[in-house]
């Protein structure tokens, strides 16, 4: 199945994936958080395993804080940055619940977690200490850094976008334009907007700025859905991720496909062959060059028997990711 | 806990009164956990209540919504929208719908008599579980019922549901007895009241916050003479009626008004003023220093001829009289009894809930009937656990799901260990 831009992780994780993030320095490391209690650091070049960290529970995400350090937080509520140099272990802070997202802010230089305990917390990567809590309406589900902004997706279908810089108010508040839960958003890399995927194959482009003409933009569209004997299977969309060059994005849902589009002509640019099974998380790598695949049932049809989970690494072409009108 | 006492006195106007009373020490701790601004503890608690409904695989699935919506009304002192409350009870009377073994469960059929005290159309309700079958055999679905006819003063069909409740064989048979003996009762004092002494109307009325401030108006002008006493006497007439309650109040009031009117050419111009008479009911309520104004000047020309009007009514048709297009506001107006029925603060929440509830229900159903027979054409399949990620009060997302098996899979096995 795999062909020749295309090849599996060795020494995967144990069990479902839940993020996989590519370092911000080069396309050879790729971080990926799993079930399995563990975070991995892969050097994808050599197909190889370099180093591996526990939580006490299950990792629900991680990130990278510069080349050298990770940082994680799962399921134990715990807040982890590990010295891939050294190798040694940190407990940050904790959340009252599960953390389920970490990221990276570079322009404010400050780590953001959300938690299902209805709070986004900043941390301060140097010290490493907290730095704030705000709480959210609901539940935090997914967040996006687009430059000093914020963008925080919740349970409830709710979409805040706070200030980075100025964390006393909540800058935007917004519902979601499709109908069901929130699955992902990723901000656009030229900071304008953002993508959202929701849990029934639907995906929308919004834009930040509040004017009327900007907001005239905005669209969403049906994906990720398959037809099988006259009815129509509608898919979660879980993951969305940006290229970074060229602004177009990849959706991976849990039909087990990846589709690129370009958001500026709305049109799909390319669709790769259909994975063994949901597609969990996708990254590019900072390059653009290479886009990280993991396939892995979340268990969203319960806890049934599934293919193995496992993270694919493709090269991609321009032709793939480059809008076809330019 | 002093600080708390304080707390319970500076809140009690904002607890909403339960039907079976609230535990004083969870009303504490409720209050206290608000006044400190700390939520985590409950979100902890309300998230267990949530996990547990997705994740219950035993017999008996009612008990856990049983169980969350007690917790609820005992937490939230207040109500309102962060309690959720009616969203769990929708959920939770929608949820059994189709489950015949819980259609006679006291527990099930309270949460719909609660359900429907939430709604702006209980009877529709109420009709809707006779037919579907739910409650038929609790005493409690026909009390509920015909306190709803009471409240709106049709004590007939108060007194059918009764009947009709007995015919069924609800149970437990003497508390509706006790009930039905309780209502005859009542409409029996209220008939002597007002049979025996007419004299003691204006008593009653001021006993009775839903009489209609209209006719309470004519009545006492009758005796005191102020108004026409002809016209009067008729209006005084519906007023010692049972019925006073009835909402149709401000027809019967304007029916003699305007017949008078018309009667006199002279003051069809006075026509509109009429309209004006009868549009602002509601300020009728609270004040009548600005009728007596208008009356006096209304009477002078009619009183010559208001002898001959009353024998005469049906001349109504023969004059178009002036309608404006708020005359159904007026109408609508007795609706004060509604918001005393609803209980809702907002104004906004009623007209919500007057299109959701028990159309959406239908609504669903019929759907799901449709889903299930046109399955085979062309209708959309979610390819994720939907029922899991969408019962309850709040969404679940898949990790949430998959968060809690994890934790009962690996609490057994530490359990184990430990034993």
């Amino acid at each position: 199945m795999t062909g020749a831009n295309e090849f599996k992780l060795t020494q995967g994780p144990d069990d479902s994936i839940s993020a996989v993030k590519f370092s911000p320095a080069s396309p050879q490391f790729l971080l990926v958080s799993s079930w399995d209690c563990s975070v991995r650091l892969y050097d994808v070049s050599a197909n190889s395993m370099r180093m591996k960290y526990q939580h006490l529970a299950p990792v629900l995400d991680c990130a990278f804080y510069d080349p050298t350090h990770a940082w994680s937080g799962g399921l134990d509520n715990q807040l982890k940055t590990h010295d891939l140099n050294t190798d040694q272990d940190t407990i940050v802070g904790t959340h009252d619940a599960p953390i389920r997202c970490v990221e990276y802010c570079p322009e404010v230089n400050v780590m953001v977690t959300g938690s299902w305990d209805m709070s986004v917390r900043l941390w301060d990567p140097r010290t490493p200490c907290n730095a704030g809590t705000f709480t959210q309406p609901e539940k935090v589900y997914t967040l996006s850094v687009a430059g000093d902004r914020l963008i925080v997706g919740t349970a409830g279908r709710r979409v805040l976008v706070w200030d980075l810089r100025n964390m006393g108010y909540v800058q935007q508040r917004r519902e979601s334009s499709l109908k069901y839960q929130t699955r992902c958003i990723r901000a656009f890399p030229n900071k304008q907007g953002y993508v959202l995927s929701s849990i029934e194959g639907r995906v929308a482009v919004e834009y930040l700025d509040p004017s009327l003409e900007v907001q005239k933009k905005k669209y969403a569209f049906k994906c990720h859905r398959l037809k099988e004997n006259g009815i129509e299977q509608v898919f979660p969309v879980n993951a969305i991720s940006f290229h970074s060059v060229h602004n177009t994005f990849a959706t991976g849902g849990s039909d087990g496909f990846v589709n690129i589009w370009d958001p500026f002509n709305k049109k799909r640019l390319c669709q790769f062959h259909r994975y063994p099974t949901s597609i969990a998380s996708l990254a590019f790598s900072v390059d653009g060059s290479l886009l990280a695949i993991a396939s892995s049932y979340m268990q969203e049809q319960g806890d049934v028997s599934h293919p193995a989970d496992a993270v694919f690494i493709r090269q991609v072409t321009d032709a793939e990711t480059k809008p076809k009108s330019t | 806990m002093a600080e708390c006492d304080a707390e319970w006195e500076l809140c009690k106007e904002n607890i909403q009164p339960l039907r079976q009373g609230r535990t004083i020490s969870a009303l504490h701790q409720a209050l206290c956990q608000q006044q400190e601004g700390n939520h985590t503890a409950l979100n902890q608690q309300k998230q267990a209540f949530e996990s547990e409904l997705r994740m219950y695989d035993g017999d008996d699935p009612l008990d856990v919504w049983v169980r969350y919506i007690k917790w609820t009304k005992q937490t939230f002192p207040q109500g309102g929208k962060e309690s959720n409350l009616s969203v769990l009870l929708e959920r939770a009377v929608m949820l059994f719908t189709a489950d015949k073994r819980y259609h006679n469960d006291v527990r099930y059929v309270e949460l719909w008599i609660e359900f429907t005290e939430g709604c702006s159309d209980p009877m529709d309700v109420f009709r809707y579980m006779q037919a579907q079958g739910i409650g038929t055999m609790q005493a409690a679905l026909y009390i509920a019922w015909s306190e709803e006819h009471e409240k709106r003063g049709n004590l007939k069909m108060a007194d059918r549901v009764f009947q009709d409740g007995v015919k069924c064989g609800a149970e437990p048979v003497d508390k509706l007895h006790a009930f039905h003996r309780a209502l005859q009762a009542r409409v029996c004092r209220q008939m002597m009241s007002s049979v025996t002494d007419p004299q003691r109307d204006e008593d009653d009325d001021e006993e009775e916050p839903q009489r209609s401030s209209l006719a309470e108006l004519k009545a006492k002008g009758k005796k005191k003479a102020v108004v026409p006493i002809n016209r009067a006497n008729a209006s005084a007439g519906y007023a010692r009626g049972l019925q006073f309650k009835q909402p149709l109040g401000p027809k019967h009031n304007t029916r003699p008004v305007i017949f008078d009117e018309n009667k006199v050419p002279e003051t069809v111009p006075q026509e509109p003023k009429f309209e004006i008479w009868t549009a602002p009911p509601a300020a009728r309520a609270k004040e009548n220093e600005q009728k007596p104004e208008k009356w006096s000047n209304v009477k002078l020309p009619m009183k010559s001829r208001s002898g001959l009007s009353v024998a005469v009514p049906p001349p109504k048709p023969s004059f178009q009289p002036f309608v404006e297009e708020d005359d159904q506001p007026p109408a609508v107006t007795p609706c004060k009894i509604n918001p005393a029925v609803n209980s809702v603060l907002s104004a906004r929440k009623p007209c919500r809930l007057e299109q959701t509830p028990l159309k959406m229900l239908q609504e669903r159903q019929l759907l799901m009937q449709t889903q299930t027979q046109e399955d085979g054409k062309s209708r959309e399949q979610s390819m994720y656990c939907r029922d899991l990620v969408y019962s309850g009060a709040t969404e679940f997302c898949f990790e949430e799901l998959r968060a809690e098996r994890y934790r009962q899979k690996h609490a057994r096995p530490a359990d184990h260990s430990t034993n």
